[in-house]
């Protein structure tokens, strides 16, 4: 809960900088380019489709892509958990939910199917040899097709993007972009107050959100090109990985069945049983659910994993 | 792959069967699946159908400083709103969709409040537009100066005009003296104290723009919907 609602508050305080931002002339940008006056680091993909699209190589956007990727090594997908605001928008929707009480019995139902009858015997054994951490990966007929490590929709989105851009000359995400169109209906809004600036985009622009967002409920795992591009450096993550400490870790120390980091994951990950992950490491967006889920407090996340000799296991060592 | 399938589901043998029912059929069949298939079609398709609204005309807008060649300006500009957000004179303003889909939160001036004058008190006469644009969709080529700089020109609605009503109203005249000097002054004063535009000594600073009255005084009865002297992009203009 706690990291939910701190993610909750990051993001909001974002989407309000840059709202103030709206109001001064100290060019803090948007999230396509935030930054201070003539200081601003591009979104990724927007740095890419600009220079694709006008065929030039720009300075800044060379630079900015360069720190864009060192920060996605070192924070993979951190951006989608703490600082998009495309998951405050989608929690509008549940505000404006029908029934919201038969949304909450759903999500009962579905905690109380998780926590099913305890592992058999076999099915333990089954876990601790199914894929170890010395296991070839190709072996592994579960392990090779986890969202993240395969091409799924989200790329074939980013590669559309790409190939649209260099073919029509002009970045074509970006006219679409939900992070970009949130701040566009922002200034919309702004405008029509301060200025009572009546136009059809106040219509078309949350339009486009809506079915961005409501109608592809799952836009972040299944559609965005933006997660698509961040997950495929994320790759190269290392740092801040969920890790588990044996010694409190239910499962390990007491050898009951818990399984609750792996639930808790929005994005399919199971820190304990990463063979049984629906996703990659990579998809990681360090959002820490896992960390408060632990009954125990087993799971941290450091800047680096320290060795296994500690008696420790790296979670992020199963691949 | 339907082929290779539906045999397997229509199959009697009740591993095959659990198989098929299990929540990962992307994983059992060892590919990608029908529906994500499906939809990372679909969105790349999307994204090639919107790049074939570069097809659809769009009218031509206005734009900041830098932003004159409008082929560069729309591949190159992600629409981060920097430009928009910097002008210490609020003239920038993201474009609507009605002057074209592409159009939509590119930059485009907007006079209602003040002029351009290429940050000439705020930044010594570098805009700061132009400064500020981290993709250089706003780049000033070489040699490029506030004269040669053709934003727009200016054009004079005579019907809404409260000047060509005898009203001796001469607020763009001040203005445009005031913003470009007496001897560059691309507004001139008829015998009645009407005002016309010599188009050839306008760069389209909009001084005129920011200082009309008429919407205020009257010719919104008139249907009016925007100020007597307002900015035209060139295009429209000459054409």
């Amino acid at each position: 809960m706690k990291s939910k609602k701190l993610r909750t508050l990051t993001a909001l305080a974002v989407v309000l900088i840059i709202t103030i931002g709206f109001f001064t002339t100290s060019g803090i940008g948007t999230l396509s380019a935030p930054g201070i006056s003539d200081i601003s680091i591009l979104c990724p993909l927007g740095a890419l489709t600009t220079m694709l699209a006008s065929k030039l190589l720009v300075p800044r956007a060379v630079i900015s892509l360069v720190i864009m990727v060192v920060l996605i090594i070192v924070f993979a997908r951190a951006f989608c958990g703490w600082v998009c605001p495309v998951p405050l928008v989608q929690k509008l929707r549940t505000a404006f939910a029908r029934n919201p009480k038969a949304k909450k019995a759903q999500d009962a139902e579905t905690d109380s199917a998780a926590k099913a009858a305890p592992l058999t015997a076999e099915e333990k054994a089954a876990l601790s040899t199914a894929c170890s951490s010395d296991c070839d990966t190709s072996a592994c007929s579960s392990c090779a097709k986890k969202r993240g490590q395969a091409l799924d929709s989200r790329h074939f989105v980013l590669g559309g993007a790409l190939l649209s851009t260099a073919i029509f000359g002009f970045p074509v995400f970006c006219l679409i972009c939900p992070i970009g169109l949130t701040f566009g209906l922002i200034a919309l809004v702004i405008a029509l107050f301060t200025e009572g600036d009546v136009t059809w985009s106040l219509i078309l622009v949350p339009v486009i959100l809506a079915v961005e967002l409501f109608v592809f409920r799952k836009w972040c795992h299944q559609l965005c090109p933006l997660s698509a591009l961040m997950s495929l450096i994320a790759k190269l993550n290392r740092t801040f990985k969920p890790t588990i400490d044996d010694a409190k870790c239910l499962e390990t120390s007491k050898g009951t069945t818990c399984g609750a980091c792996g639930r808790a994951c929005t994005e399919g990950i199971d820190p304990r049983h990463p063979q049984l992950s629906e996703a990659d490491w990579s998809e990681c967006t360090k959002c820490r659910d896992c960390v408060d889920a632990c009954p125990t407090k087993a799971i941290s996340m450091p800047l680096l994993a320290k060795k296994a000799a500690e008696g420790k296991t790296k979670a992020a060592d199963f691949q | 792959m339907t082929q290779e399938t539906k045999p397997e589901e229509a199959g009697t043998n009740p591993s095959r069967q659990a198989e098929s029912a299990s929540p990962k059929p992307a994983s059992a069949q060892g590919g990608i699946s029908r529906r994500t298939l499906c939809l990372g079609v679909g969105g790349a398709a999307v994204m090639l159908g919107l790049g074939g609204l570069k097809f659809v005309g769009t009218a031509p807008i206005t734009r900041p400083p830098g932003g004159q060649d409008d082929d560069h300006l729309a591949s190159a500009c992600i629409r981060c709103q920097k430009c928009v957000e910097i002008c210490p004179r609020h003239c920038i303003t993201p474009a609507h969709g009605e002057t074209g889909l592409l159009n939509l939160r590119t930059p485009t001036m907007d006079f209602h409040e003040d002029y351009c004058d290429w940050c000439r008190e705020e930044n010594g006469g570098e805009p700061l537009c132009v400064k500020v644009c981290p993709t250089q969709a706003l780049k000033l080529p070489a040699g490029a100066t506030e004269e040669n700089t053709i934003i727009g020109k200016a054009v004079i609605d005579e019907d809404t005009c409260l000047a060509f009503r005898l009203t001796g109203c001469r607020f763009c005249y001040d203005a445009c003296i005031e913003a470009r000097g007496e001897d560059k002054k691309a507004i001139e004063l008829d015998e009645n104290n009407r005002p016309h535009v010599t188009a050839d000594l306008c760069n389209g600073c909009g001084a005129c723009e920011s200082v009309c009255v008429s919407l205020q005084n009257g010719s919104i009865s008139s249907g009016a919907r925007e100020r007597a002297i307002v900015i035209r992009p060139l295009e429209t203009v000459e054409g």
